[in-house]
């Protein structure tokens, strides 16, 4: 697909979704605002996990640093939202410095155990500070206030701040992707010791697509506080690094939409399934081992595939 | 007095009681093409594993351009112009030809760093890829992946990738190592018309004797982490150690 489709196709997403916003329910707009938070999640992941080769633990400890940096300014220093916001990305982008600064020592799965025992510290601090973090109630009260005047505390009106910040992502991982830093990413990815050996520092590289990953874990996790009106401690819990993985997965690994086109199937499929069963997560299992086994390289990349054995072969290796 | 390009001293590198480097002292020069050999396990892959910043050396210096790089990290030695290829192929198998020689591209060009800009738009990193790749007769595979070349492509590409970073000094590790008579010959070919174009100077650590002699200005013999012998490829062909070293004889001192 050219570039200029592509382009068309995510502005004709970004119309939609704004459409969307002005006419659906609140059900669907919580819907919409979920899958969209989790896009914004798992569109900095994968930037780790499928651009760079490293698979991370850790990000839902990074998620709810967002989460609770965003609650408490909003809680005990100001209800601007923007500043909330603001506060949670820069307290996530702190906290995966110093987690990163040691993980990218290590590849693979070293890399791997180390965010995972960075993500059960983190869980615990914050399980165990009940005075900062209310514990296992975890921050509740959290109010949404207005942005330049305009008011959010409707879910009509907070979805456009949501879908504002989902556009805004879509737009710099894109960037990010096609750049040369992207390319690098790549390089690390398929032969780390050869990108070292190209003049790259190999680690300064994984630190900065840790970092990035996880500054967009931290706007998920401080939207995701806005949208709930309070904060959970679970969502630090390592399992809760498992979304982003499942969601890039599904979707595809090696594709710019796979974790998008991922988080619309994760959270319909969940809501869908959750209605007929309590068992919700053997059903989900069940579709997830076929997509994975059945579609090697997820959705986005299966037809990807296809659309290439077509009548025009592209060129470039890494598609949209 | 210009300083020689690379200077080793007192270089000392052991795998438990294994020496594969023992107290070695030796110069490179600038436009002298160098050829390092001897029997298996002499020590020849480790010697550039050191001098490449891949293991580090025991004890003993390395300077490079008269600056002292024994402790530098492997990227820092490259972007002084220290560069390598290996014995395997060691090309970044998904990525396409042309994307394989722009990472290096970007390196040198200090464009790596670019984290919004669109790398199609780096023009001039994009006409350094194509003169690289028609230096190694790749351009017509640009847009192909990496791990649909040939074996004797793929190794090209390596000294493509290498050639990018723009060295002045190459380390090529068997650089026909499991190619056919004629990829044999045309990489030889290629080396040593880029080695006469006088930007970098190769290093090369070969097996194969017909090779080392035609192609080589200079042989240095390594055995057991000694050098047992170095000089014009005609001194050394005639050295009695030499030939006894690869007779399978032990050499007495």
């Amino acid at each position: 697909m050219n570039s200029k489709g592509t382009h068309a196709i995510y502005l004709a997403i970004i119309l939609g979704l704004a459409v969307l916003g002005l006419v659906a329910d609140r059900f669907v707009l919580y819907m919409g605002m979920r899958v969209m938070l989790l896009a914004i999640f798992a569109m900095g992941y994968n930037l780790l996990l499928g651009r760079t080769g490293l698979l991370s633990f850790g990000h839902g400890a990074l998620y709810a640093t967002g989460a609770y940096g965003m609650a408490l300014v909003n809680l005990h220093l100001t209800p601007d939202p923007l500043l909330g916001i603001l506060a949670g990305v820069a307290l996530a982008t702190a906290c995966s410095l110093i987690v990163g600064f040691f993980c990218v020592r290590h590849t693979e799965i070293y890399f791997a155990m180390l965010t995972l025992a960075f993500g059960m510290m983190i869980f615990s601090l914050i399980w165990n500070l009940r005075e900062l973090t209310g514990g296992d109630d975890g921050l509740v009260g959290i109010s949404r206030g207005s942005v330049l005047g305009l008011p959010i505390a409707k879910d009509g009106q907070f979805y456009f701040l949501v879908l504002f910040f989902f556009a805004l992502t879509l737009w710099l991982i894109h960037r990010l992707r096609g750049s040369a830093f992207g390319l690098i990413l790549a390089g690390i990815r398929e032969n780390n010791q050869r990108t070292s050996f190209a003049g790259i520092p190999v680690k300064s590289y994984r630190l900065a697509a840790f970092v990035i990953s996880g500054v967009f874990a931290g706007l998920a996790g401080s939207l995701g506080a806005m949208l709930e009106s309070n904060t959970d401690p679970f969502s630090a819990h390592w399992s809760h690094s498992a979304e982003p993985i499942l969601v890039s997965l599904i979707g595809g690994l090696q594709t710019f939409s796979g974790p998008l086109v991922g988080s619309v199937i994760f959270v319909v499929l969940r809501e869908i399934i959750q209605r007929f069963t309590q068992n919700w997560m053997l059903w989900f299992g069940v579709i997830l081992l076929a997509i994975i086994m059945g579609m090697r390289g997820g959705v986005m990349g299966g037809l990807e595939k296809r659309l290439k054995r077509g009548p025009a072969p592209a060129g470039k290796g890494e598609g949209s | 007095m210009s300083s020689p390009l690379l200077r080793v001293e007192n270089l000392n590198k052991a795998f438990g009681k294994v020496v594969t480097a023992r107290d070695l002292n030796f110069t490179v020069e600038a436009g002298v093409l160098t050829s390092i050999i001897g029997p298996n396990g002499a020590g020849k892959s480790t010697l550039i594993n050191v001098l490449s910043g891949l293991l580090p050396a025991d004890s003993g210096h390395v300077y490079f351009q008269g600056e002292e790089i024994t402790h530098l990290p492997t990227h820092r030695r490259v972007r002084l112009g220290l560069c390598r290829s290996f014995q395997v192929v060691n090309v970044f198998p998904h990525l396409t030809v042309f994307e394989n020689v722009e990472i290096p591209v970007l390196a040198q060009m200090r464009k790596a760093a670019h984290l919004f800009r669109p790398v199609a738009r780096e023009k001039a990193v994009g006409q350094r890829v194509m003169e690289v790749l028609e230096r190694t007769n790749l351009a017509g595979q640009a847009n192909g992946t990496a791990s649909a070349l040939s074996h004797g492509d793929q190794r090209l590409l390596e000294v493509g990738i290498a050639l990018a970073a723009k060295p002045s000094l190459l380390f090529l590790d068997e650089p026909t190592a499991g190619m056919n008579p004629v990829e044999r010959v045309d990489i030889l070919r290629h080396i040593r018309r880029l080695s006469a174009s006088g930007e970098t100077t190769f290093v090369i650590v070969e097996h194969d004797m017909d090779i080392v002699f035609s192609l080589s200005d200079r042989v240095m013999v390594l055995n057991r982490g000694d050098i047992i012998c170095d000089g014009g490829p005609d001194h050394v062909k005639g050295d009695r150690q030499v030939r006894e070293c690869y007779l399978g004889e032990e050499v007495v001192a």
